[in-house]
């Protein structure tokens, strides 16, 4: 049992999870409400992730932070090690893959808030960030609560990237996913198997304790 | 207080040219569904950008194209009430009221609250959500909350279709009084011509993205220089006619129905002989007889067959051809004491003064 | 929203502290390798014995050659790399990514032909075995990232049974995996390193026949020392462990030719 992995790996999902909530909302917003003509370019930018197989995304990022690339060099000037192969860049490598797993439910939540809720909070004087966090996020925290989830799980189970960008080192970037494999082609069949299934207890619990506590007092539809 | 609104914009329908002028009190803006009230709302409240145009406040302007001004939505002091409330579902009527009210110290947030909630019969619902309250209560919650914050204009966009006659005149007076000290511009939009008469001072007049009309219910509504309008103000018989014969010395000119051999006497216009012309009837403006009328100062006597007799509510709808189809209205005491049914010859009386010339 | 923004902030907290945690790299007391997956079976003997011995604390990393070769060009923090050839450790010095003289000859490889135990299948005859029809799958290393895979598809070719098997070729991504892919059945029969199929797990579950040396060019592999290495005095006390009797008698037993070559 790979317990070092897995609290790597918990640590991991939590922390991109947590800032991709955090960092996602502002993109969500702009794509769920903007008119700019150009908004389709994002979007497929932001939908990259979705469709690039893990092993070219983990090359690319591997390409862009390794020691060889400006944003390595860079990384190296001011901590002294390498941003590829450590815990840092695992989670900036998250980051960039979960973007659609956040970003794109939390947009679909803002869009379906009832305009007319939006527009009554700006003739009453709120701004639009106070608009945003007092009624358009109140009422789509479920797309909120779904990106947290997505980004979280996906992250658990994410393995080429990992593996491309992290190396595989214990403790520092060998999350479950990793560790398992290991167990794996060193035959220690049973090392795999009690990991793998703990791994799925806990996407499980994490899973049902946030799906079982999802309300649903108001809908965000218009009342007349 | 005057609100000045000057604006002119591309629809998807039509384009919308209008200017008038609200003062302080209430201005129904009236008109069909699609004539573009609700967007000239909007404009006002900045929730649209005219293309061209001046929307001001008294001194304070809120739009000008020809300064480039643009006030945000947020600073307009705009009281608006939408056509579908647009009360937060998540928040409760107390914080619903409160919610423009932000950033004042506490204490004020609450009397203030309080008031407004007394004036409009909410003190005892404040803390229940809108889905728990009464249509009618939160049609008051909605006015409440947009009058708390004692905004310089207060627009209304069809607020009491959906209530019945006794809570919409009743939230009306609670409106009204809660006006009375504070005196301003209220710019209620409907397309219900009893609504006019109840409730406004002023009525603007629109149609198609133009202004028709302005000016007191009854200039408006009583003498509809418009078809449109006409129709909308209650005037259940609109004719094409042609006119055969221009009494000057009488004031009057007589038309002949198109498509029948009935004729009218009405008021005399600038219209030639062989013109078209249409003219608009109040239903209630008619008299039935059930024998030949002898003696009276009525010029139009038709004689005529009921078609169908229906009462609904207080009013009883009589249909009856005489070669053209009227729409009259009765009591029930008048229908009753004709003894009318299917079938029956009356007589209807028109005097000429009720024969409303309109244009196309 | 108030509540909201208190709550990220011990959040926050705590997202940097357990960046700061984790900002442990390896420092001057621990060692790390990448050593190729054919030693997946007796280097975590040898860097048990190490670090027992020497006091530093010693992680081996496995996977295959060619992905550590592209890993550490890129800057993979590893000290020391024990690859299964030679080439890679050249390109490396070459490159500039790992220390002119560091180069050192730790063992030469060996292949088998390797099948379970209850497969059924005859493979006395060596290569010419895959020709079995029982014979669906044949587990190989990916010749363009194993020097085993290489190997492998060099020996096919000289038993002159390549065209005729090429299509029931599966390749692992690496040697181990290759190994797994043989001994979960998924292949029929697998070309594993010698080292692995002496391997304890692979002993019990299977059988194997060694290919001849002269069937593919010697698995001469190699070991360097990382330029950007960490800890270079445990990287060269390491390989100067390797080279005592007593492990070169480990290696041996798991079927690696030593091979000697002095170190600096």
């Amino acid at each position: 049992m790979d317990w070092q992995a897995i609290w790597l790996t918990v640590k991991l999902a939590t922390l991109v999870s947590m800032t991709l909530l955090v960092l996602g909302m502002p993109l969500a917003h702009w794509l769920a409400f903007t008119r700019w003509r150009g908004k389709f370019l994002i979007e497929a930018v932001v939908s990259l992730p979705l469709v690039l197989p893990p092993t070219v995304l983990g090359f690319y990022l591997l390409m862009a932070m390794g020691s060889r690339s400006p944003i390595g060099r860079w990384w190296m000037s001011l901590t002294g090690h390498g941003l590829a192969f450590t815990f840092e860049g695992l989670v900036i490598a998250s980051l960039v893959y979960n973007l659609p797993f956040a970003v794109q439910p939390m947009a679909a939540a803002f869009a379906q808030v009832d305009p007319a809720l939006r527009e009554a909070s700006a003739t009453l004087g709120a701004s639009p960030l106070r608009t945003f966090a007092r009624i358009t996020l109140p009422l789509s925290i479920e797309g909120a609560l779904a990106g947290l989830v997505l980004s979280f799980a996906h992250t658990v189970g994410e393995f080429g990237v990992v593996l491309m960008v992290g190396g595989n080192l214990p403790g520092i970037t060998r999350t479950v996913s990793v560790s398992i494999y290991d167990r794996v082609q060193a035959l220690d069949y049973s090392g795999a198997n009690q990991t793998a299934l703990l791994l799925l207890a806990f996407s499980f619990t994490i899973l049902v304790m946030v799906y079982g506590f999802r309300r649903r007092p108001w809908a965000a539809v218009p009342l007349t | 207080m005057t609100v000045a609104v000057d604006v002119r914009m591309r629809l998807s329908a039509f384009v919308l040219d209008v200017t008038f002028e609200v003062p302080a009190g209430v201005t129904i803006l009236f008109g069909a569904s699609g004539a573009g009230k609700t967007t000239v709302l909007r404009a006002i409240a900045g929730l649209v950008r005219p293309d061209h145009g001046r929307i001001a406040v008294g001194e304070r302007v809120l739009f000008d194209d020809a300064t480039s001004t643009d006030v945000a939505v947020q600073q307009r002091q705009v009281g608006y009430v939408f056509q579908q409330l647009a009360l937060f579902p998540h928040l409760s009527v107390e914080d619903n009221i409160a919610y423009g009210l932000s950033g004042r110290p506490l204490d004020e947030r609450r009397s203030r609250v309080a008031s407004v909630a007394d004036s409009f019969g909410l003190l005892t619902l404040l803390q229940r959500k809108p889905t728990q309250i009464s249509g009618g209560e939160r049609q008051r919650a909605a006015l409440a909350r947009a009058l708390v914050t004692d905004p310089a204009v207060l627009l209304l966009d069809e607020p009491l279709s959906a209530l019945d006659h006794v809570v919409q005149s009743r939230i009306m007076d609670d409106l009204r009084g809660w006006n009375e000290a504070r005196q301003i511009p209220v710019l209620y939009v409907t397309h219900n011509h009893r609504e006019v008469y109840a409730l406004g001072e002023r009525v603007v007049a629109l149609e198609a993205g133009r202004v028709l009309a302005t000016g007191s219910p009854h200039d408006v509504l009583d003498h509809p220089t418009h078809g449109v309008l006409a129709s909308l103000a209650g005037f259940e018989n609109i004719f094409d006619a042609v006119v055969i014969e221009r009494r000057e010395r009488s004031g009057t000119m007589q038309c002949r129905l198109q498509g029948a051999i009935a004729e009218l006497e009405v008021p005399l216009t600038e219209a030639a002989v062989g013109q078209m012309v249409r003219i608009a009837i109040r239903a209630g403006d008619i008299l039935v007889s059930n024998q030949e009328p002898v003696g009276l100062s009525a010029r139009n006597i038709l004689r005529g067959t009921l078609a169908e007799l229906s009462v609904h509510g207080p009013t009883v709808v009589a249909g009856v051809d005489a070669g053209v189809h009227f729409v009259v209205h009765l009591t029930p005491g008048g229908a009753d004491a004709l003894q009318l049914h299917g079938g029956s010859r009356v007589w209807l009386v028109i005097k000429t003064y009720s024969c409303r010339l309109v244009s196309t | 929203m108030r509540r909201f923004t208190i709550a990220l902030v011990p959040l926050a907290l705590i997202g940097l502290a357990i960046i700061q945690l984790d900002a442990q790299s390896p420092a001057g007391q621990s060692l790390t390798i990448a050593a190729a997956s054919d030693l997946q079976a007796v280097f975590p003997e040898i860097a048990g014995r190490f670090e027992r011995q020497s006091g530093t604390k010693t992680t081996v990393s496995f996977g295959s050659s060619g992905n550590f070769f592209a890993q550490i060009q890129n800057g993979a923090p590893f000290d020391l790399f024990f690859s299964a050839d030679v080439n890679y450790p050249r390109q490396l010095i070459a490159a500039g990514h790992a220390d002119q003289d560091s180069l050192y000859e730790y063992a030469s490889g060996r292949l088998v032909v390797w099948t379970r135990k209850d497969s059924g299948i005859d493979i006395s005859r060596g290569l010419l075995s895959l020709l079995d029809a029982r014979v669906r799958r044949i587990a190989i290393a990916n010749p363009q990232l194993a020097p085993y895979g290489r190997a492998a598809q060099a020996a096919l070719k000289q038993a002159g049974v390549f065209d005729a098997v090429q299509s029931k070729l599966v390749r692992g991504e690496n040697i181990s995996q290759t190994a797994q892919l043989a001994d979960s059945g998924n292949a029929q029969v697998g070309l594993i390193a010698l080292s692995l199929a002496l391997g304890p797990v692979l002993q019990a579950s299977g059988r194997y026949v060694e290919i001849p040396e002269t069937a593919h060019p010697p698995l001469e592999q190699a070991a360097v020392i990382v330029s950007g290495a960490r800890n270079k005095t445990a990287a060269k006390a390491f390989v100067a462990f390797l080279q005592r009797p007593e492990t070169n008698q480990l290696l041996q037993r798991f079927g690696f030719t030593p091979a000697a070559s002095p170190v600096p």
